[in-house]
């Protein structure tokens, strides 16, 4: 069965009364988890996950994407809004995005953001038809030496998000590292900087801290910077729609940022997030005007928006043509389809084409139910912007609480969520950029896994991140743009070493 | 009242609500989560998925899987060791919980948990590892991959769950009774290990037939052995080590439900009774079947005197291994 025939075929599936209702359920469950701060799809898609059980294998599965990919359209809406992301996917965008509605443009932020959104959703199935056959078999080639290659490069790469100095972010990244490597060892078993607690061991959890970097901190920051200075100018109607150069603007970063997160998603980690990280350092490298990016750019909020949901998109690769989740997510869904007696493999494509191809299917319809779900609803989502912020914000932190509560049951959790919130209130009142953090704690055991798969695998010769070919360039790439970007560093003003020195005075 | 005022007591309200609602209530009054220590993709999870499912119709409470994964499995399974022994929180745990305790001991260390902090359900399954290699590797029979790991100590990469986890035990079983050394590459659970394998980055692995068999009949990997005393049923020619002349490779993935210890006898009672009903519903039947993961299923003293028995063999198996260093 070709693409074509294989697609014909899935839409007599998926537009089945049944099928659409399942889909319509599963992407406004997503918008609204998506919206909320906190609670994640991966929550909302375990709590749904019993009451699939008496439906059709399809029409689960159709039902449990349709929140993955529909949240990632919600959570740009937080963002945007009230600087606070509202899934783990959105912390970038937050950077231009709440810029932008600071200048009054929150309307058009948030129209581009779900224009990008389907753009990037469609292309990014499209991509899961003709390539789920092929392209896991190019993703499984990366071993353990390709994703310590790909994962230090992204790091150093990635680390300088939003301008600023360089040892800021170093310092920020460091942090974020030095935070990841909290808990037990994957490899030996070890518990590290758990102070004897036994909830520590299972290490430092992505949401908490996120919800604390942004959620908590922002409120602090609000909280004292009074009433009067946080009221945003109100939102007119004519400003709901972006500018023509707005959308000029707008296209080439949405196409860029379908492919980059269509790839990330490809590889095991957080796709979603990450793909976000690198859609924006790549918008700000390739603009003529970097210097806006952080004051309000809109390919800040198009590239990322557009790149974490191609990422959705890109992890189901893995899943339906190996049948081995990349994501917790994904997991999720092949949990479904377990339950249901289904192994997703390199042989269900041929043995049950009703539940692929109905789901390649569905996904296209889903996006296009979410574009018209969201459009309408920006103007009534800038609405929240009238809601004055002695109540909005309390209600933040409520929803913060409870969607960080959600995801493990855990205590410590939250005070991880507040003990980052205070961090973060203070890093950003002495000017640091917390982003990086981010980033430090979603790659830390990756590289530290990486490495030691890595050694093992080579009995200790560090030869092997140069005998593989993949892993030499991925080097070799990361080592170039290194050099580069130093470069830039060096011509800025004042010698580094010079810089460098007077920063040690200043703290030893 | 003011606006501001009545905002304040809502939250305040909403905040204080959850601890005052916890009372003495019919068991089960409220979602139960079993752990999975593994992540998704592995036995644990698929075996867990199928029995939360089964124990949700016959409950009529939900009954959720949660993943807390990392050193194979430890962390999943200490998370339940101190759980509240309320019956809410259950874990799926592989053979592997008896060994890490021991790994513990040989490491020196106070142990991330101890058997007896938890109490028995009962066994769901038991299924023997089989023996992958990645089918472009010039192995077709156990004794040429013994007969070449013999030659080239050291050289054969095998990935496993992890450290001392199910799938490095049986490898080092076997390596012991064959007399062979290995490369160990530890993963972050049976998923990993197998994409690892299916990635050709490592040349061998020891799993549980259900997650291979669909990657064998599409022609990506070749099952070389067994570790069962009989023959895999959905793998008929291939051989058992036993069969090889190895008889001390043999081991078995099983997968049991436990409760921490404490948890109240009347609540243990209900959870034996509902996987009994559980593990006998046609539907669990089917799903069992599709994983092709025979039921095996014990309760109370014969569980127990099944895991006290396996609890020996490995405990003596990870002395056999002794320390392992990671580089």
């Amino acid at each position: 069965v070709g693409p074509l025939e294989g697609l014909a075929y899935g839409f007599t599936i998926a537009l089945t009364p049944t099928n659409l209702l399942a889909c319509f359920i599963g992407v406004l469950v997503g918008t609204i988890v998506g919206v909320l701060p906190g609670i994640g799809p991966v929550g909302a898609m375990a709590l749904l996950l019993p009451s699939t059980f008496a439906l059709h294998p399809a029409t689960a599965l159709i039902m449990l994407a349709g929140i993955y990919y529909g949240a990632m359209y919600g959570g740009s809406t937080t963002a945007i809004l009230v600087n606070v992301p509202g899934e783990a996917g959105s912390v970038v965008t937050l950077l231009d995005g709440y810029q932008m509605t600071r200048k009054g443009r929150a309307g058009a932020a948030l129209t581009i953001a779900a224009v990008g959104s389907f753009i990037a959703g469609t292309l990014g199935v499209v991509g899961i038809m003709l390539a789920a056959g092929w392209l896991a078999d190019v993703a499984i080639q990366f071993g353990p030496p390709e994703y310590f290659a790909i994962t230090l490069g992204g790091l150093l790469l990635l680390s300088r998000l939003s301008g600023g100095s360089l040892v800021h972010a170093f310092v920020m990244v460091a942090l974020g590292l030095a935070l990841g490597t909290v808990g037990m060892d994957t490899v030996s078993a070890l518990r590290r900087f758990t102070f004897g607690s036994i909830a520590l061991s299972q290490g430092v959890d992505l949401v908490p801290v996120i919800m604390g970097l942004y959620g908590v901190a922002e409120v602090l920051l609000l909280a004292e910077q009074g009433i009067a200075k946080a009221q945003v100018a109100g939102v007119r109607l004519a400003e709901l729609l972006p500018t023509p150069s707005e959308w000029r603007r707008s296209w080439a970063p949405i196409g860029r940022g379908s492919v980059v997160g269509f790839v990330t998603g490809l590889i095991p980690g957080p796709a979603s997030v990450l793909s976000t990280f690198i859609a924006y350092n790549l918008e700000k490298k390739v603009s003529r005007t970097p210097e806006q990016f952080g004051h309000g750019a809109v390919e800040g909020v198009a590239g990322p928006e557009a790149a974490n949901n191609a990422a959705t998109a890109g992890a189901m690769v893995p899943l339906l043509s190996l049948g081995i989740p990349f994501s917790p997510a994904t997991a999720i869904l092949l949990g479904a389809l377990v339950i249901h007696g289904l192994q997703p493999g390199p042989l269900m494509i041929v043995q049950r084409p009703e539940v692929f191809w109905g789901f390649v299917a569905s996904m296209y319809i889903g996006n296009l139910i979410l574009l018209i779900l969201n459009l309408p609803l920006v103007g009534l989502f800038v609405n929240l912007l009238r809601v004055p912020y002695p109540y909005l914000y309390p209600a933040i932190l409520v929803f913060s609480v409870l969607g960080v509560y959600a995801v493990n049951g855990s205590v410590v959790d939250l005070w991880i969520m507040l003990f980052m919130g205070v961090l973060g209130y203070v890093l950003r009142k002495l000017g640091f950029e917390t982003a990086p953090i981010v980033l430090g704690v979603v790659l830390a055991p990756m590289i530290e896994l990486a490495l030691r798969q890595s050694l093992a695998m080579s009995d200790g010769h560090y030869g092997i991140f140069f005998q593989r070919p993949i892993a030499a360039t991925l080097l070799a790439v990361g080592l170039v743009m290194i050099v580069l970007s130093l470069r830039t560093f060096v011509r800025r003003g004042l010698d580094w070493r010079a810089r460098m020195a007077l920063l040690e005075k200043g703290e030893s | 009242m003011s606006a501001r005022r009545l905002v304040a007591l809502t939250l305040l309200l909403v905040l204080a609500v959850p601890p005052l609602t916890v009372a003495q209530e019919a068991y089960p009054s409220r979602p139960i989560t079993i752990v999975a220590p593994f992540p998704p993709g592995g036995v644990a999870d698929l075996t867990a998925r199928p029995v939360a499912a089964a124990m949700e119709r016959v409950l009529k409470n939900p009954v959720g899987v949660v993943n807390k994964t990392g050193a194979a499995g430890a962390v999943g399974m200490q998370s339940v060791a101190v759980a509240k022994p309320d019956g809410y929180t259950l874990l799926l745990a592989l053979s592997s919980i008896s060994i890490i305790p021991e790994a513990d001991k040989i490491f020196g260390r106070p142990p991330a948990f101890t058997v007896d902090q938890f109490a028995p359900i009962a066994l769901i399954s038991a299924d023997p590892t089989v023996l992958v290699v990645p089918a472009d590797k010039p192995w077709k029979t156990a004794k040429e991959f013994i007969e070449d790991a013999r030659q080239r100590p050291g050289q054969i990469s095998f990935s496993s769950s992890g450290v001392y986890g199910t799938l490095h035990m049986a490898m080092e079983l076997l390596s012991h009774a064959a007399g062979i050394k290995l490369r160990h590459v530890p993963h972050a659970g049976a998923g990993p290990a197998l994409t690892a394998i299916l990635g050709g980055h490592v040349d061998a692995l020891a799993s549980g037939p259900a997650v291979v068999l669909p990657h064998i009949k599409s022609g990506k990997l070749r099952a070389l052995a067994g570790w069962g005393d009989k023959r895999v049923a959905a793998l008929p020619d291939v051989p058992t080590f036993k069969e090889l002349g190895y008889p001390d490779a043999e081991f078995y993935i099983w997968a049991g439900l436990f409760a921490p210890k404490g948890t109240p006898e009347p609540v243990l009672a209900k959870l034996r009774t509902t996987v009994r009903d559980a593990v006998n519903e046609p539907e669990f039947k089917a799903a069992m079947d599709k994983l092709e993961t025979p039921v095996a299923f014990k309760q109370g003293d014969e569980f127990q005197r099944f895991f006290d028995a396996d609890a020996k063999r490995l405990a003596e198996g990870v002395r056999k291994v002794g320390k392992v260093e990671s580089k």
